[in-house]
């Protein structure tokens, strides 16, 4: 499937001249969010972000006393054990067992902030924030080490102690009842987790180059990547939102803004792609019979009015339809609508499942069913992903570059002007060119 | 509902004996029939929750018996324009005074200016150096208006039906204190001589409600963060927990129309078909009223 799907691509590529051919990489793989390393990101980019959306949503929920508190830390806890496979892939149980010491034990401080908060005990907090620091070191520390220094200590822990800045700080202007400032930080924070895969794929990507033949950063792997972001983020927040509209919380307004934000993220990702005019599309899909049903389910809910919830959920099915319609259009084919349509109404299915086991008080079966929801949003990178990269492979192919300029010269005639440097530079580059050209010739012939 | 009598003596302020005993209801106001003007249907609007409905009937209830508590108090005849306090009942069974003899005190355990019944203020008529607030209660005549304003800055005047002097001894209180079925607002001083036992007598206005003047100036803040993003209006709530809903409007060459309205408990959004139209939006509260607008979109 996958080599039929690339033989298609690689004739109007070639067709393409000059271009392709310059890079023989290009020529001969079709450029795709499926690779090794896409597929290491990824699962970075899933369990890191859903550690952040966890470990944040627990401490709300710990110091609002609700009755989810701990099934939520709960699933914080499974998410870094989750982890444990990924690491062990890539460095071994061993590494593996260490990675999990470092990482699993760092959760509990949260519940230590919480309990601080809870009894403004500033000397709790003081330890807490001690122990944090701590975390950072050690588990910089392994980071440099498992990686050789491809992740060097300092960023990496920079960029660690960053988030649990992030962390505490969404959950002190919670706290604060300042939840424009919480759900602000909190976008930024959610963004955060996708730098740091970033960082640490590359890093593995870097440090394994026969485990990974691609890098993790090439631009389809990006659009993936970006993809899984936009998505998983809409999950939490419909997910969080819906939670919190039915309690009627003082922060709903503002996850419904954070929520709104995302959208506008999205859209300008489509944008980037599709233009104005589909970006202005997608906006009128995505709203319509989604983010406002959604809305719906939840005001009728506590209203008892099973009619409306009836009538927003058929609003969802036609979300389903309608925009998977667009996709189908958008990437000309390359994301079939049946297809979409099944997915997104799958989508929907756990978003309302999420939402109904909460409201009948099953926590557990809640905190399962988002974990599954939320992993679910990162299939969407790639399948969405590839059938843009499909559908616009120039725009996303993978040139090799140098790191630096070539060294085309030994010094033998430094005293001759520059104009005859350059002339000697063009004469080359009429070489490659005519090299090039020939060669491309060459290859549409057969 | 048990009973209680109350003894009360209301001099001490003017170092008299004054006992009072009457019937009162403990707690529970008296009910009053609902007389709302214009009541809109807020339930029929805005699809409410049970609790919701609750504390709108409430609102409802505690607006038609003009229950607000008395803040200012203005006679304009003789040149008063005071603030009041509370007083209750005193350990010894008399009725508080104000602290302050350029202030009046309102009987908190009975009833508010201008729900049914008597509500009853008291203020001195001299302190040990001079005058006081009610030196010139004396002038009051029949026909004069006395002025309350509430706490919600609601005016309610009230009209002087007759004054009377009374033996500090045998007041009538429960002419002065007790219940009846329409609403009024007696004030009480000191009058008569007095001697080593204060002032042998007490003078009494009896007012009756004749006009109620809602504060139409609702301090109601209008939503924020109205924004409109291609065809989704949002909008902040309003953090007022008399809040129940939000009226939408679309303005089309300066026109408003109110397009929809949604309750407090819902997303503060909703899809609008007219993309070249501007918005804005009000916050509405229990008793229908409604904020000033919100800046509109673009």
């Amino acid at each position: 499937m996958k080599k039929k799907t690339m033989n298609k691509i690689v004739a109007p590529a070639l067709a393409l001249g000059l271009l392709v051919p310059l890079n023989a990489q290009a020529a001969d793989h079709a450029p795709t969010a499926s690779t090794p390393a896409g597929d290491l990101r990824a699962t970075l980019d899933q369990l890191l972000s859903e550690h952040y959306v966890l470990a944040v949503t627990s401490m709300m929920k710990a110091y609002d006393g609700a009755p989810d508190a701990e099934v939520a830390m709960k699933a914080l806890n499974q998410n870094a054990l989750d982890m444990t496979p990924a690491i062990a892939s890539i460095y071994g149980d061993e590494g593996a067992a260490q990675f999990e010491e470092i990482f699993a034990g760092h959760n509990d401080y949260s519940a230590d902030f919480v309990e601080a908060a809870k009894s403004e005990d500033e000397a709790l907090r003081a330890d807490a924030e001690a122990e944090v620091e701590e975390f950072v070191d050690e588990f910089s520390t392994f980071l440099d080490t498992a990686t050789e220094g491809n992740l060097p200590k300092d960023a990496a822990a920079d960029v660690l102690e960053l988030h649990e800045d992030q962390v505490l700080s969404v959950f002190d202007d919670y706290v604060e009842g300042d939840y424009e400032s919480a759900y602000m930080t909190y976008r930024e924070g959610y963004k955060l987790m996708f730098d740091i895969s970033k960082a640490l794929s590359g890093a593995i990507v870097t440090q394994m180059p026969d485990k990974f033949e691609t890098a993790a950063d090439t631009p389809a792997v990006e659009l993936r990547s970006t993809l899984n972001s936009l998505a998983g983020e809409h999950f939490a927040l419909a997910a969080i939102g819906m939670q919190k509209g039915y309690d009627q919380a003082e922060d709903y307004d503002y996850v419904s803004w954070a929520e709104d934000q995302n959208t506008l993220d999205f859209k300008a990702a489509i944008g980037s792609v599709y233009g104005d005019e589909g970006a202005a599309q997608f906006e009128k899909v995505w709203n319509g019979n989604h983010i406002t049903a959604q809305g719906d389910i939840v005001a009728a809910t506590l209203e008892g009015d099973e009619a409306k919830i009836e009538e927003a959920r058929m609003k969802l099915d036609q979300f389903a339809v309608d925009f998977s319609t667009f996709l189908d259009a958008a990437t000309e084919g390359n994301l079939p609508q049946e297809a979409g349509q099944e997915a997104i109404k799958q989508h929907e299915a756990l978003v309302l499942q999420t939402f109904d086991q909460y409201v009948a008080g099953d926590a557990d079966a809640a905190w399962m069913s988002f974990r599954e929801g939320y992993a679910f949003m990162f299939g969407v990178g790639e399948t969405l992903g590839n059938a843009i990269v499909t559908q616009m492979p120039d725009k996303f192919a993978e040139t090799t570059m140098p790191e630096e300029m070539p060294e085309t010269g030994l010094g033998g005639a430094q005293e001759q002007s520059m104009n005859t440097l350059y002339a000697g530079l063009a004469v080359l580059g009429g070489i490659l060119l005519a090299f090039v050209t020939l060669r491309n010739r060459k290859v549409s012939e057969q | 509902m048990n009973k209680r009598h109350l003894f009360l003596a209301l001099s001490l302020f003017c170092f008299g004996f004054w006992t009072w005993t009457s019937a009162q209801e403990s707690s529970s106001p008296p009910v009053e029939e609902k007389q709302i003007e214009e009541s809109p249907d807020l339930s029929a609007e805005f699809s409410l929750l049970q609790e919701e409905v609750k504390k709108l009937r409430l609102a409802e209830e505690e607006e038609s018996a003009k229950a607000a508590t008395p803040v200012q108090l203005q006679i304009p005849t003789i040149d008063v324009d005071t603030a009041i306090e509370q007083v209750g009942v005193l350990d010894n069974g008399q009725m508080g005074v104000p602290k302050d003899e350029n202030q009046v005190g309102w009987f908190e355990p009975g009833v508010k200016p201008g729900s049914k019944g008597n509500a009853v203020i008291a203020g001195h008529v001299d302190s040990k150096t001079g005058p006081a607030v009610f030196y010139e209660l004396d002038q009051l005549k029949t026909g004069d208006d006395v002025t309350i304003i509430d706490e919600n800055g609601n005016t309610l005047t009230f009209r002087v039906t007759k004054t009377e002097s009374y033996d500090t001894k045998n007041a009538p209180i429960e002419d002065i204190f007790g219940a009846t079925s329409s609403r009024h607002l007696n004030l009480i001083t000191c009058s008569g001589t007095f001697s080593d036992g204060g002032y042998d007598e007490r003078f009494v206005v009896y007012t009756e409600l004749v006009a109620t003047e809602i504060n139409t100036e609702v301090e109601l803040d209008a939503p924020t963060s109205v924004e409109l993003r291609g065809n989704l209006l949002t909008w902040h709530a309003v953090r007022d927990d008399a809040v129940i809903g939000y009226r939408v409007y679309e303005v089309v060459d300066g026109e408003a129309t109110h397009i929809e309205s949604i309750p407090s408990h819902a997303r503060k959004s909703i899809e609008v078909t007219n993309e070249q139209a501007t918005y804005y939006v009000t916050a509405i509260d229990q008793l229908g009223n409604e904020s000033s607008p919100s800046a509109q979109t673009k």
